[in-house]
């Protein structure tokens, strides 16, 4: 009788995946410490599971590992080396943004690996905006070589939300008339996660311009927001772990080909809030707003 | 729930983001270091915070407006009242005082005072600026002499350039017009590895007003030509180094004014015309030790020259050295005598008696013979400054800024000074910001200054804010501030060596004029003590930002004589007090549609009727900016002063722009049409045009 229990317990509990033990994988081209941390949280979250960590380059060809693990790739080192051949276990790649995707994959999306997005959905960065900022309906945004394809992704956002995106080219980061123009033409900018332009080389002059105006910058990072920026949503450890936890649990064949998180974080500078004469910015109360929003638009 | 469980992490996560590395824990915030750009030492008061009133005149307003130089734009700033002398002598004076001189206001090109060193006034005409190298102009609206220094007395405009990053590539842009108004920029901007600079040369040229009072044609046109170079250089991720040249040649027209003091001389000459130059460097190194600590040392350099030689026609007895010796005994005697040269001298002591028989005599002896010679009234002045500023965020809500500051001022003139003059002056100023609450903020601070020549002060400055919310303030401020008098009202040593003589008089070709005047040399510096109080706020939903200003000022130990030369005694016994109300609105009405009024109401009291001319009652501007799409833009501005110096003051302005892009080429092609709706005199009683109203163009090419 209490086999037959069992047996109906794993049968009810099959669809989560629970209680199979199963082999993951975790790579990256070097150990650290937050790494080091990253797998130890994971494997707290996922005791039934064999959680490790090994460096890419010791790991051989993709295709000889066995397929039946579940790979988690870490950087982009590890991901140029799970693309060097298809054959090989399916692949949750993190901390891989839309931008690096584009310009390494293009429209490319192999069966095998699920792109798990690190930079910050442009509809809900979108929805940051219009809950930081109310008054403001001309987006600017400045965009180069290799994230000028999300425009359309982010015009398609903006639009049942009463903004406009004005979008302008900065093909020579030495030239700032480019971004001379879209301050005068908008009234807040919004950061892509596009490495290229938002570089701590492009952050002082970013900023400065954008105050000088009075002028906000959302985002990309919460590097940026530390160093200036108003605002940003961001999953952390925490929120990927979250992410990660419900995708273990489902069998590889049905991981989402790409995902952005759904759980994050707002993250906001004071002292800029406060020098642009923003109310104080309430992370929590900010979060669970967009959160609210998200979910009545996907119900 | 997309969102995970409410718990206080979000919180620790942000503390940690903003204070401490912590954060290179978390594998998924990125460690990518970006330097803190917006440190708590670069971070302004927002607008409901600022303690005291502001306005910003930005670069879409200052191209909508058409206005071709400072002081037209001026007109945009409530309180402020443009008069002019002459065409190319325009004042700009805030809530009013003197129709002739602008003493009173500091003017800054990107922290440079442009302020005279000797004949303390602002040349506007010959300020080396383009107005196309304009970004921005902030004027604070009061006394201001802790942040600004000494002769922020009533208000501060403080001008700052485009930055030369923001500069790149070819700008040309060309204004014809009526009038002779004929003004061109080309302006050329490129950068490097770790810097950047715009080298900029224009011209501007108008014929200025058309008649005078008689309906005689008015000889105050200009010309000039500047050439401005602007580079920074970063040296390192926290220091940077900025550094300008500006060079400004060009002549301003000056009608002949003078008027022979003997009976019976017919002669004159025909102008007085004025040779400007101006020579101006600066060089500024910004450091950032820390977020919290960031210093700069700033060093100017500036050389203003006039040259001003014109012919000039009198009696011979004119050079008499018994004249010139009475005048020395009695001014006032000597003047009666020299005007009344006919009549017998009135009574006196003997010696002034017998000098005055001696030049009836000279009269009758060949003295009342036509005499003419050229009067060099040119002026050197040079002026050398340097500043270092300190400015230290001691904790999250506590800010402090100071610094010390050393100016030497030299002014060199035969006429005005017998030579040369110089004078030295140190300064010490602290300010310090205290967040006392989320709706509280203290500020206040002090300035101390000695001069060489006039001496030492300590003005002191308070503001409270009050924020209602963070966009909604209300402010309480009280300061102090002091004007030095300048090296012509205290020290002027004021008499004409007249050369090239038309004939020998007493048997020189050279000769010096009779009338000779000093300045008292003991001049205490004029005191203000200001009272505000105020509303800044900013609705969000509507997009309208308004300032709301109450104020009570007063001037004492105020030298009010007009600099005349004969008989010029300055003192400090005047007194001024102005007090009213002022209004500021710009609203965003849609993204294309922008509105702006500005309004003041100013009573104005002076012990000397002269300090009140330039006081409008009532003054104002209104203006509509709109883009109509396609490139096109318009801007209609209202700009109204109901007396000043007497006479009403109205006038629109229409400004219609087409803009056309080809890939990386914008030409826009502008008219602006300025009509005057009365028929007064401009501010002066000589200062008329044919015509109501007066039309340009321009075209401007970037790429």
């Amino acid at each position: 009788m209490r086999l037959v229990r069992r047996w109906l317990l794993l049968i009810c509990l099959w669809p989560l995946g629970g209680p199979w033990a199963s082999e993951i994988l975790l790579t990256a081209s070097q150990d650290s410490p937050s790494v080091e941390q990253f797998v130890h949280a994971l494997r707290e979250r996922r005791p039934n599971d064999n959680v490790r960590f090994v460096p890419v380059d010791e790991l051989g060809r993709p295709a000889k590992l066995d397929p039946a693990i579940r790979l988690i790739l870490l950087d982009s080192a590890s991901l140029e080396w799970r693309l060097t051949e298809n054959p090989g276990p399916p692949a949750l790649a993190l901390r891989v943004s839309r931008v690096q995707a584009e310009k390494r994959l293009g429209k490319l999306r192999p069966p095998y690996l699920s792109l798990l997005w690190s930079d910050p959905p442009l509809d809900r960065q979108l929805r940051l905006t219009r809950y930081l900022l109310p008054q403001a309906r001309r987006i600017g945004v400045l965009y180069g070589q290799h994230s000028q394809f999300l425009l359309e992704e982010l015009r398609r956002a903006a639009q049942p939300m009463g903004l406009e995106i004005v979008a302008q080219a900065w093909p020579d980061l030495r030239d700032s008339r480019p971004l001379q123009t879209l301050l005068q033409n908008s009234d807040v900018l919004l950061g892509i996660d596009d490495p290229q332009l938002y570089s701590p080389k492009t952050a002082k002059n970013l900023l400065l311009s954008s105050y000088a105006r009075q002028m906000a910058l959302i985002g990309p990072t919460a590097g940026f927001v530390r160093a200036g920026s108003l605002a940003s949503t961001l999953s952390d450890q925490d929120d990927w772990l979250a992410v990660l936890d419900r995708l273990l649990d489902q069998s590889p064949g049905k991981w989402p080909r790409a995902l952005y998180p759904k759980h994050f974080h707002v993250v906001g500078n004071q002292q800029v809030a406060r020098a642009l004469g923003v109310e104080t910015i309430d992370p929590l109360a900010a979060a669970q707003a967009l959160a609210l929003a998200e979910g009545e638009r996907r119900p | 729930m997309s969102f995970g469980p409410p718990s206080p992490r979000p919180v620790v996560l942000l503390t940690a983001l903003l204070s401490a590395p912590a954060v290179a824990d978390d594998l998924f915030v990125d460690t990518q270091a970006v330097p803190q750009v917006l440190t708590a030492t670069r971070l302004k008061q927002s607008p409901a915070a600022v303690p005291g009133s502001m306005t910003v005149l930005d670069s879409a307003l200052i191209r909508a407006s058409g206005a071709r130089d400072v002081p037209e734009l001026l007109r945009l700033v409530p309180g402020m009242m443009i008069g002019y002398g002459a065409a190319n002598q325009p004042t700009v004076n805030y809530h009013g005082s003197n129709v002739n001189d602008a003493r009173r206001m500091q003017v800054l090109i990107d922290g440079r005072s442009v302020y005279r060193a000797g004949l303390a006034t602002v040349d506007w005409s010959d300020i080396p600026l383009a107005m196309e190298d304009i970004e921005r102009i902030e004027v604070f609206r009061g006394p201001n002499t802790v942040s600004y220094g000494a002769n922020a007395l009533m208000a501060v405009v403080n001008i700052l350039t485009r930055k030369p990053a923001d500069s790149h590539g070819t700008r040309l842009k060309v204004t014809r017009g009526q009038r002779g108004i004929n003004d061109w920029y080309a302006s050329q901007g490129t950068g490097w590895e770790d810097g950047d600079l715009r080298l900029s040369l224009s011209g501007m040229q108008d014929d200025g007003f058309d008649e005078d009072r008689n309906g005689q044609d008015y000889r105050d046109s200009r010309r000039l030509n500047r050439l401005n170079l602007s580079v920074s250089h970063a040296l390192a991720s926290n220091q940077s180094l900025d550094w300008q040249l500006a060079v400004k040649e060009g002549s301003n027209q000056r009608p002949y004014t003078y008027q022979p003091v003997f009976y019976g001389v017919t002669e004159n000459g025909d102008n007085s015309d004025a040779n400007a130059k101006n020579y101006a460097g600066s060089v500024r190194w910004n450091i950032d030790l820390n977020p919290e600590h960031s210093l700069y040392v700033q060093g100017t350099a500036q050389h203003w020259e006039r040259k001003q030689v014109w012919r000039a026609c009198d009696a011979a007895m004119s050079f008499s050295p018994q004249l010139t010796r009475l005048w020395q005994l009695d001014p006032n005697y000597a003047e009666q005598v020299a005007r009344n040269i006919l009549a017998p001298p009135p009574p006196a002591s003997p010696e002034k008696y017998a000098l005055a028989s001696e030049a009836q005599q000279q009269w009758r002896n060949g003295g009342s013979e036509q005499v003419c010679g050229d009067i060099d009234q040119s002026t050197r002045e040079t002026r050398m400054d340097l500043e270092l500023q300190d400015t230290l965020s001691l904790s999250d809500s506590l800010r402090l800024v100071s610094g010390v500051n050393y100016r030497y001022d030299r002014a060199d003139s035969q006429t005005f000074f017998n030579g040369s003059l110089d004078d030295s002056t140190w300064r010490l100023f602290g300010h310090l910001e205290w967040r006392a609450s989320e709706h509280w903020i203290l500020q206040g601070g002090a300035m101390f200054e000695d001069a060489r020549l006039s001496g030492s002060s300590l003005t002191p400055r308070v503001a409270v804010n009050y924020l209602i919310t963070p966009r909604h303030g209300l402010r309480a401020v009280y300061s102090e501030a002091v004007r030095s008098p300048d090296m012509f009202e205290n020290n002027v040593n004021w008499s004409y060596q007249v050369d090239n003589l038309s004939r020998t008089v007493f048997g020189q070709n050279s000769a010096r004029y009779f009338v000779k005047t000093r300045g008292p040399g003991d001049l205490d510096q004029e005191h203000m003590r200001s009272r505000e109080l105020g509303y800044n706020g900013y609705f969000a939903d509507a997009d309208i930002s308004v300032d709301l200003k109450l104020f009570y000022d007063e001037i004492t130990g105020m030298i009010s004589e007009p600099l005349r030369n004969n008989q010029y005694i300055a003192s400090n016994s005047n007194k001024a007090r102005f007090s009213g109300t002022e209004a500021q609105m710009d609203w965003h009405l849609s993204p294309a549609d922008r509105f702006r009024l500005t309004y003041a109401h100013v009573d104005a009291w002076a012990s000397n009727a002269a300090d009140r001319q330039m006081s409008a009652h009532n003054s104002g501007s209104a203006g509509w900016l709109r883009n109509w799409g396609q490139g096109w833009s318009s801007a209609l501005f209202y700009y109204g002063d109901d007396a000043l110096n007497q006479y009403r003051f109205e006038r629109v302005d229409l400004r219609v722009a087409k803009q056309i892009t080809w890939d990386r080429t914008q030409l826009e092609l502008a008219g602006m049409l300025q009509q005057r709706l009365d028929d007064e005199p401009t501010s002066n009683v000589d200062n008329y045009y044919d015509s109501r109203h007066v039309l340009y163009f321009s075209a401007e090419l970037a790429f």
